[in-house]
């Protein structure tokens, strides 16, 4: 007989926090933290992911599954968590699903729903998710303006730049690391492996430009 | 007795992401390096003329558990047969560190695995033990695209700077030559191979710092001295091929003798210190240019020193030497701590005044 599947341990540094939740494999909130915190989560998220672990009683090897927020947002941020999170899965041989920042914050709100995050330079990452099959499908992620969202009939939003987009607005249904341990305990139960290793999903580009002075022509 | 100590190394701290597992048997020396996988970024940069911190950083992030289990998988072992992790947490680009100690901790947690962080030039410094079994103390040149000090080395934590690059390191230098004269990145090798052809006293390029006493050293000026010289004999926005030669011959003439002569004196300055060095040592992307390398040579065959140089594979950023520095760390027994941070500035000897970057956030390096 299978023995029963494990908890899943999620986590999140992809803005101003250090959060983790651990949710059982049906989906069931067992513990959860949230830190608000501008700099310090390589510092403090082992530490906060051995402290949920504790709270419940388990330790690492009792996991079922790992989830990890992969952004759109703060790029060192995103990747403090990804990197952790394929350490673990490495050392546990655990899959890890990738759970992108938006579909979290859309975890349990009524659609049609639209997230918008701040992106700094006016811009937001932003996306729409849409249940019904008359409407236009749910984009991906994106990075863009507020005016680039279309004005559905009954659209809400929520997000950090949500105001911005002069919509009725929603609070999250859930705090996001919550949200992202049930969309991969769902994954899970349905038999959904993760494609590939988390990767940040970052939307921009490296500030990087090529030297403007010109090398000589070799003659 | 020391036992045998099996430990996976990781670097992430420039554009080399690295994983390396070390096995170090119950004798002073006698380590075997049993996998060490270095992946490049060189590609990624090439357009840019420089490492780009967030390119490094992504790049980092998506290939550091890569390495590990390639390193692993070459050695033949699982993470059960390891005592340790090492990992380069500084000083280093912050994007790259903070990848691959948040992974090695990851890691480390999950395996039940205790944790060294090392100083990425403790790595450096102590790789001619790994290689060549040099006794403690031995004097050492750190020189390569980051990095330019002397060092005396007294045991796996103690490092005493004799003295050291005021701005560019000269690997630096070589890239950003290569650039103003239209050769590929990295620019040692392009530079050097160039520099065949030409005549090094052609130009007469500045010796920076020779004139005064000390072991400090100055790269930034010379590169300036290479821009005019280079301005001097162009015509139309074209160099000739021959005037390249000639002042890729200047420029490696003038770092050679700029080394040698501070190597002279950062000898001398140790055994003032009442210190027999074992040997001179040097590490760093620039100890391979073959015209640096002799005047070294030849600098030690006439003090009657042994010249050490680790082959090339080990003397630029490779986790070999991390794993090593960790093996060191072990062995001297010094705790390793679980909740290492991340540091972009970590000077190897805390007691020498600042030297680069000294703001409110202290030195770099």
């Amino acid at each position: 007989m299978r023995p029963e599947p494990g908890p899943v341990l999620a986590f999140d540094t992809s803005a101003a926090h250090c959060a983790a939740a651990l949710v059982s494999a049906e989906g069931a909130r067992i513990a959860a933290r949230h830190e608000e915190m501008a700099r310090g989560q390589a510092e403090r998220l082992m530490p906060l992911l051995e402290e949920t672990l504790a709270e419940a009683g388990l330790g690492w090897r009792d996991l079922g599954g790992l989830a990890v927020g992969v952004g759109p947002g703060n790029f060192t941020g995103v990747r403090i968590s990804v990197a952790a999170a394929r350490g673990l899965a490495l050392a546990l041989g655990l899959p890890v699903h990738g759970i992108g920042t938006l579909e979290a914050l859309a975890e349990g709100l009524p659609r049609p729903l639209v997230v918008a995050e701040d992106a700094r330079r006016g811009e937001i990452y932003w996306q729409l998710f849409e249940d019904a099959p008359s409407l236009p499908a749910s984009t991906s992620p994106a990075l863009g303006l507020p005016g680039d969202v279309p004005r559905l009939p009954g659209l809400r939003a929520t997000g950090s730049a949500a105001q911005a987009l002069g919509l009725a607005t929603l609070a999250p249904a859930q705090p996001l690391a919550v949200a992202m341990a049930q969309i991969a305990a769902a994954r899970l139960a349905a038999g959904t492996l993760p494609q590939g290793r988390p990767a940040p999903l970052y939307l921009r580009a490296a500030d990087a430009a090529p030297p403007s002075d010109p090398a000589p022509v070799i003659v | 007795m020391t036992r045998t100590l099996t430990v996976l190394g990781i670097e992430s701290s420039c554009d080399d992401t690295a994983a390396a597992v070390v096995r170090a048997g119950s004798g002073p020396a006698g380590a075997e390096i049993l996998a060490s996988v270095v992946a490049g970024q060189t590609e990624l940069h090439a357009a840019f003329g420089g490492v780009v911190p967030e390119i490094a950083a992504r790049a980092h992030a998506e290939k550091i558990d890569l390495c590990i289990e390639e390193a692993l998988m070459r050695a033949g072992l699982t993470l059960a047969d390891l005592d340790a992790v090492a990992v380069t947490s500084g000083p280093g680009l912050i994007g790259g560190v903070m990848a691959g100690v948040m992974c090695a901790r990851g890691l480390a947690a999950g395996a039940g695995l205790p944790l060294i962080g090392v100083n990425h030039l403790a790595g450096h410094a102590l790789t001619p033990r790994l290689t060549d079994g040099l006794d403690f103390p031995y004097l050492m040149l750190l020189v390569s695209g980051g990095h330019c000090q002397f060092l005396i080395v007294e045991g796996p934590e103690s490092f005493t700077r004799l003295g050291g690059t005021i701005d560019d390191a000269p690997g630096e230098a070589f890239d950003k030559t290569a650039k103003l004269l239209a050769l590929p990145q990295p620019g040692g090798p392009a530079v050097e191979t160039e520099a065949r052809a030409g005549d090094p006293g052609r130009f007469a390029f500045p010796r920076p710092l020779m004139d005064r006493p000390g072991c400090d050293m100055s790269f930034s000026g010379l590169k300036t001295a290479l821009l005019r010289a280079r301005d001097g004999v162009m015509e139309n926005g074209t160099l000739r091929r021959a005037d390249r030669a000639d002042l890729c011959a200047g420029f490696q003439a003038a770092v050679a003798d700029v080394l040698a002569g501070k190597s002279a004196r950062a000898l001398a300055a140790m055994r003032a210190r009442g210190l027999a060095p074992s040997a001179f040592a040097v590490a760093g992307g620039v100890a391979a240019n073959a015209a640096i390398r002799a005047r070294l040579t030849a600098l030690c065959a006439g003090e009657g020193l042994d010249f050490v140089a680790p082959p090339l594979r080990l003397c630029t950023d490779n986790a070999a030497m991390i794993a090593w520095a960790g093996i060191e760390r072990l062995r001297a027994g010094t705790a390793p701590g679980a909740d290492l941070v991340p540091r972009p500035r970590w000077p190897l000897d805390q007691a020498a005044a600042p030297m680069l970057g000294a703001g409110k956030r202290g030195a770099k390096a």
